[in-house]
């Protein structure tokens, strides 16, 4: 398949994911062009983790398409090796974060971030030194290279995590409330690693409680309850004037504690 | 009563060389039985049940029955069938034993490792085996060591059954020295002595493994 750049480096199609009984993602469309930085808010349980980690296949969509950068990630023709395959390679591309970072705890952090290039690129141990090390620098930790996990702060191990997916060169990054389980002061450290992704125009996802961050940092907005799209709009429209109703009431509960807070 | 140690000092190359087998017993039982228990534990978890049944049944079999009967077994048992030598039967039999108890410890461990550090794994673009290998396993070993460890101390104790097949161990050695010396009583308080300081040295080892393993939890 050719990529131009037209073609939109996240894309959903109707799609579709049922837990038993219950259907969380009732038919979601989206395309994230790249470059693009794109909120997800709603309440807990509106789907909108669902939505991220079924774009990388951890949850496994029932119906609809999911593409990225024109090729289909969900394949239900490819069973078993195949699809195990065509999944592993995917996921290359794709740069998760998640709520409860998940590092390694018994590798340094440097093994943390260089483990993926080392071994499904095969990159030489020097070269992934120097680019592990690059990447913690971005992030602000190339002193804490040798330290493991357990000696990190929350909002350290999270800068951790961004570094360690963005080790693989990914296309998108897709972040999975990635600051909701920090301390409030720790908080501001992980937004500005973000921030600095955003601004080498780093293809991002963000399902995020950071309704301020979300205004701040994204040029598209989202959002979802119940498993649907409620409504989309830039920042500006989406948090200012808000069309609908259940915006609306979402954020008035959410921008009145958050203002009453930071007041 | 006089003691007279003399004898003991005439025997002590035997002893010694009876020390020198029960520790490469010991290594050799303490690899087959970490390495073959991790084995058992992956397949038990991660196979279907009628892949699997054989090898629970198999660690059941060496759970619910004495060592010495296992070791009995094996020797002239299967020894009607198929000569083995004896030190092949001793370090099969104490490692199949140990190997049952180490499978039980690391599906315990195995178990325990969050399923987040699965799913960070495959983000980013493992498969399952390479998960397993460099995130779950190594994780999994570093919570079992503790009971590993007091495993295989208890283990090298068990070495001493394996006079009972003729293996020229430490308890075997002594016995065959104290049939010419007549000395017992202070044979076996030697070989006590020595028995405590292999502990020693192996309480030493595992409190140094696990300083070095507590942060990597």
């Amino acid at each position: 398949m050719t990529q131009t750049t037209d073609t939109p480096m996240v894309e959903l199609r109707g799609v579709k994911k049922r837990f038993g009984d219950l259907e969380v993602l009732k038919g979601i469309d989206l395309r994230v062009d790249r470059g693009r930085i794109i909120s997800i808010i709603g309440p807990s349980g509106s789907g909108k983790s669902t939505l991220l980690r079924s774009i990388n296949n951890l949850e496994v969509i029932d119906e609809g398409q999911i593409l990225l950068d024109g090729v289909q990630v969900n394949r239900p023709d490819l069973k078993g090796l195949a699809f195990e395959r065509h999944i592993n390679h995917i996921r290359q591309n794709m740069g998760m974060v998640f709520q409860h970072f998940n590092l390694f705890p018994h590798m340094s952090t440097l093994d943390n971030v260089t483990l993926a290039p080392r071994k499904l690129k095969g990159m030489e141990t020097k070269d992934a030194r120097a680019l592990g090390m690059e990447l913690l620098e971005r992030v602000g930790l190339a002193d804490k290279a040798e330290a493991y996990p357990s000696s990190l702060s929350g909002g350290q191990k999270q800068r951790v995590a961004i570094a360690r997916a963005l080790a693989m060169r990914p296309k998108v990054m897709l972040f999975d409330e990635a600051t909701s389980a920090l301390d409030p002061e720790l908080v501001e450290e992980v937004n500005q690693v973000m921030k600095g992704l955003a601004e080498e125009h780093m293809t991002m996802l963000i399902v995020t409680h950071e309704m301020a961050f979300a205004r701040d940092v994204s040029d598209w907005a989202m959002f979802m309850d119940g498993g649907v799209v409620v409504e989309a709009d830039t920042p500006e429209r989406l948090f200012s004037n808000p069309e609908q109703e259940r915006t609306r009431h979402f954020l008035r509960k959410h921008l009145g504690s958050q203002s009453s807070t930071s007041a | 009563m006089e003691f007279d140690f003399t004898p003991v000092i005439d025997y002590f190359p035997t002893l010694l060389k009876g020390v020198g087998v029960t520790l490469l017993i010991g290594l050799a039982v303490a690899l087959l039985s970490i390495l073959g228990g991790q084995l058992v534990a992956v397949i038990s978890l991660y196979t279907r049940k009628a892949v699997n049944w054989p090898l629970r049944f198999f660690i059941w079999l060496f759970m619910t029955t004495p060592l010495l009967l296992q070791l009995y077994f094996l020797y002239f048992g299967l020894g009607e069938l198929i000569l083995i030598p004896a030190i092949v039967v001793g370090i099969l039999g104490l490692g199949f034993h140990y190997m049952a108890y180490n499978a039980d410890i690391f599906m315990a461990t195995i178990r325990s490792v969050s399923h987040g550090q699965y799913e960070a794994s495959r983000s980013l673009g493992f498969g399952h085996l390479r998960t397993l290998r460099y995130v779950i396993l190594p994780q999994a070993f570093y919570r079992a060591l503790p009971q590993l460890s007091n495993n295989m101390i208890i283990m090298v104790k068990d070495i001493s059954v394996l006079s009972a097949i003729g293996i020229g161990e430490l308890v075997y050695v002594s016995q065959y020295a104290i049939s010419i010396t007549f000395r017992p009583f202070e044979f076996y308080i030697t070989i006590a002595v020595i028995y405590y300081l292999i502990n020693l040295m192996m309480e030493a080892g595992q409190s140094w493994i696990e300083r070095r393993a507590a942060y990597r939890r």
